[in-house]
């Protein structure tokens, strides 16, 4: 069995669940400009709701997921009315630190409530299956196709559908596009709904992949999340998702031919080279965003 | 009354680390996430140049055992050294979000590298040891010296709070404050942006790396779950209660929010572990240094700092 | 050409495709005040921009007193001794408005960190000086009153004069003063005027940025049109006035007015 395209096969894996967690990130940014350290624990209530599903749907794995989506949906809907919505208009240094806190708290909350220890679910991972030259359990499959059918499913959300042209038009500008008669706060809503959702099921789909988790599940994942949308172009989803598929495969590599323990420093590393060469993303024309003061 | 003595004397090693972390945010405006490293590092680098050769199965570089006011000096400097290199990266042209995100992605690849890479400082399972340096010296008992010491941190940070305030008030603090509000003024007027924020964050970093040296005495152990990135907001909490860019305001805010968290915290339930942030880690610590034969780190026995910090590291593997 | 103590050459800048600078070329000698004027989008704030390092020509030469500009830092170029002006007014918002002059003074020697640690008293004897000049130029602009007050409190009014103060107390060799006028009143304008000659007689070079054609026929000795990114004249106002190039490019606006 040739290991490379064992790897490449679960840096993919891991790319699907990356790109999901990262289109969600730059979507929340696209519309209110706020880079939310919050975003990490919406995958982690993801996780937590399919956990305590468990109960109501055994061994059912769609259930599971369909509630971790609707957690993370409610917990980015509260995000955005409780929080994002109240501080807009400030320093983005404050609204950073605002998400912060509230990550922070968060984690304790879902500490006092599930306790700090790792827990695990009781889905079966599943045979393994060759896919052409692939090596992918069937959770991993599972992991992939739902990916695949949710960025779809995103596309042509933002590309098809009056939504979609509300968001892009928020993103460029609010002010403008509430003057042309879009409800700008009704649609932001709704898109931290849908970004929440779409973390939710990542949450569960990383919580799955790696097999127990904590109340820290999310936070660890948000600093590669953060690293693959800023490989994509912060703020543009589908820049995003070439910059999880980067991110994913690099880290896995990397990992994979040297030790896996520090997959994770060589994330942050990247991002570090990133910052230092392409703040504005590997993906976009150098020049086009201007970071410089 | 130990309890307080010990109390005080964090706060008082907090102080100095505040008044580090006041100059790159409050003076120059430049939201930093990495500085809690830097105390990591001056701690973990003290304790390799003053607890003597490893024995096994501890494994960390150096292991020599120099006296400890040198140890700290020559942890300074390496701290100095590491925050040239991010300070370099990070201040060049990253500013705000993208400034933060940056230092924290340093300061966590530094926060697994030292958890995972077991020769450098040993690991998970940390360095310990420091205990009391110099008190067969001075010939004092266990309580005596923590009283000492104490008065030995106060002596550092009153030092640390006159080189700050001369700063404050020199024409170098005028032209730090003139970046801050206006950095295409301040070019147009001649100040290079980079070097100008450069030397105040190199500055702020040896402060942090002081901080450190002796946070790894008053600790006397120090290993990965004793420090967190996210600790640095209680820092930040402290500079905000106090005032940005006041040092004596800085001083008393972490005094206020350092002694009133710790003891209001103390009365709260607590889950089933420590809660991962502040007040678990703030009272970590005092155990060790309370207890002068602890041989075990502080709270290595205690669940991770935070339960997934490196989770995904673990999990992405399999 | 020699002489001169700015020179620009075939000077080009564009912006995604559009060009704001093409081909610029003029040159400015040494104690004149030079008006720099045409229509909105003429490129004259872009061209202020590119001499002071704020951003960086596609191509072309920027001459400075002997100096090459072109990829020079913002402040590599200050240090050389040409200052520049923002069209709104940037002064240091928290620093008291004494402050704002002595920072603008650009005494580097004081801001050594190594020499504020070891011996912080002998710089302030040593700013003493800095001290007494600033508090004359203050007085010039009527400003010693306010000096304690912080920059960010004044006026507009004020926050324009300050302006000049921190130009007088850089001391520049040349100073390029976007749009001064902007949102000031007729009495304070006539201030401005006076400073702006006032820096002349002193031997300095001033290039002003400026619509109000009735302002730069009063205080300039030379003026330069510029019209999509070009010069398009330069010459005296007075033998502009009637070059059909430059009634065309205002639209055929009645120059002796406003």
């Amino acid at each position: 069995m040739n290991t490379f395209l064992v790897n490449l096969g679960i840096g993919l894996a891991t790319a699907a669940i990356l790109s999901l967690s990262a289109v969600a990130f730059t979507l929340e940014y696209a519309v209110s400009r706020v880079a939310n350290f919050a975003h990490g624990e919406l995958l982690t209530i993801g996780a937590y709701a399919a956990y305590s599903g468990q109960a109501i749907f055994g061994k059912n794995i769609l259930g599971a997921a369909l509630l971790a989506a609707a957690a993370g949906g409610l917990a980015g809907l509260a995000l955005n009315a409780g929080l994002i919505e109240q501080f807009r208009g400030r320093n983005a240094i404050t609204v950073f630190i605002a998400t912060l806190g509230a990550s922070l708290i968060l984690q304790n909350v879902l500490m006092i409530g599930y306790g700090a220890a790792n827990v695990s679910y009781s889905f079966r991972q599943g045979n393994l299956h060759h896919v052409g030259p692939f090596l992918w359990t069937t959770s991993d499959l599972e992991v992939i196709g739902s990916a695949l059918a949710i960025a779809g499913l995103i596309y042509v959300l933002l590309q098809r559908t009056r939504f979609g042209k509300a968001v892009r038009a928020i993103s460029q500008d609010r002010v403008l596009a509430q003057i042309s008669g879009i409800p700008a706060r009704r649609v932001i809503m709704q898109t931290w709904g849908l970004a929440g959702a779409v973390a939710g099921f990542a949450g569960f789909a990383l919580a799955e992949t790696i097999g127990t988790f904590g109340p820290g599940l999310g936070f660890g994942f948000l600093l590669l999340t953060i690293t693959a949308t800023v490989a994509g172009g912060i703020g543009r989803p589908y820049a995003t998702l070439g910059g999880a598929l980067l991110v994913g495969l690099a880290v896995e590599m990397t990992g994979a031919y040297t030790s896996s323990s520090y997959q994770l420093v060589y994330g942050f590393g990247l991002l570090v080279v990133l910052m230092l060469v392409r703040p504005s993303g590997v993906f976009v024309r150098r020049g086009a965003v201007a970071v410089r003061a | 009354m130990m309890y307080w003595v010990s109390v005080i004397t964090e706060a008082g090693i907090f102080a100095i680390l505040a008044l580090g972390l006041d100059l790159v945010w409050g003076w120059c405006g430049d939201f930093d996430l990495a500085f809690y490293g830097y105390l990591a590092l001056g701690s973990y680098m003290t304790m390799v140049l003053a607890i003597g050769k490893p024995t096994p199965p501890t494994r960390y570089i150096i292991g020599l055992a120099l006296p400890y006011p040198l140890a700290v000096i020559i942890a300074d400097v390496v701290v100095v050294a590491l925050a040239a290199i991010i300070g370099a990266i990070a201040l060049r042209n990253l500013r705000e979000i993208y400034f933060a995100v940056t230092t924290l992605g340093a300061v966590s690849a530094l926060y697994l590298i030292v958890e995972v890479y077991t020769p450098l400082f040993n690991g998970y399972n940390g360095l310990f040891g420091l205990i009391n340096p110099g008190q067969a010296l001075l010939n004092l008992t266990y309580d005596g010296y923590r009283q000492v010491f104490m008065l030995i941190v106060f002596a550092a940070l009153f030092l640390v709070y006159l080189l700050v305030q001369r700063l404050s008030r020199s024409p170098f603090g005028r032209m730090l404050r003139a970046v801050r509000e206006d950095e295409r003024a301040a070019a147009a007027y001649g100040r290079g942006i980079f070097f100008a924020k450069y030397r105040a964050y190199l500055f702020g970093a040896a402060l942090a790396g002081l901080a450190g040296g002796l946070f790894s005495a008053y600790i006397s152990a120090f290993n990965p779950s004793a420090w967190a990135p996210q600790e640095l907001l209680v820092i930040y909490a402290a500079i905000l209660v106090g005032g940005r860019g006041n040092p004596r305001g800085v001083i008393v805010g972490v005094f206020v929010v350092y002694i009133g968290f710790v003891e209001l915290t103390r009365f709260l339930p607590s889950p089933a572990s420590r809660p991962e942030f502040g007040p678990g880690d703030a009272a970590g610590p005092h155990r060790a240094a309370d207890h002068p034969d602890a041989q075990v780190p502080a709270s290595g026995h205690l669940p991770r700092a935070c339960g997934g910090w490196s989770g995904p590291a673990e999990g992405l593997a399999a | 050409m020699s002489g001169h103590l700015l020179e620009i050459e075939r000077l080009s800048k564009s912006f995604g495709g559009v060009a704001a600078v093409r081909d610029c070329t003029f040159s400015v000698g040494e104690g004149q005040v030079v008006g720099l004027i045409g229509p909105n989008g003429a490129g004259k704030s872009t061209v202020v921009d590119l001499v002071s390092g704020f951003g960086r020509p596609d191509s072309g030469r920027i001459t400075f007193a002997g100096h090459q500009l072109v990829g020079k830092r913002p402040d590599i170029i200050a240090r050389l001794g040409l200052i520049r002006t923002f069209q709104t007014p940037r002064e240091w918002r928290q620093l008291t408005v004494l402050q704002n002059v002595l920072v603008a003074e650009c005494v580097f020697a004081h801001e050594s960190l190594w020499r504020t640690v070891t011996g912080a008293r002998r710089i302030r004897r040593e700013e003493g000086k800095e001290r007494i000049r600033a508090m004359e130029i203050l007085e010039r602009y009527q400003l010693s009153a306010l000096r304690d007050t912080r920059a960010g409190n004044l006026s507009g009014g004020q926050k324009r004069l300050l302006e000049f103060a921190r130009i007088a107390a850089a001391d520049p060799k040349l100073v390029f003063l976007d749009e001064p006028m902007g949102g000031v009143n007729p009495v304070l304008g006539a201030r401005i005027g006076d400073a702006i000659r006032h820096f002349a007689d002193e031997g300095h070079t001033v290039i002003v940025v400026e619509h109000n054609l009735p302002f730069i026929e009063k205080t300039c000795d030379e003026v330069i049109v510029m019209d999509a990114g070009q010069v398009i004249a330069q010459g005296p106002f007075a033998g502009l006035r009637d070059d059909p190039r430059v009634v065309d490019a205002y639209l055929g606006m009645d120059l002796s007015h406003e």
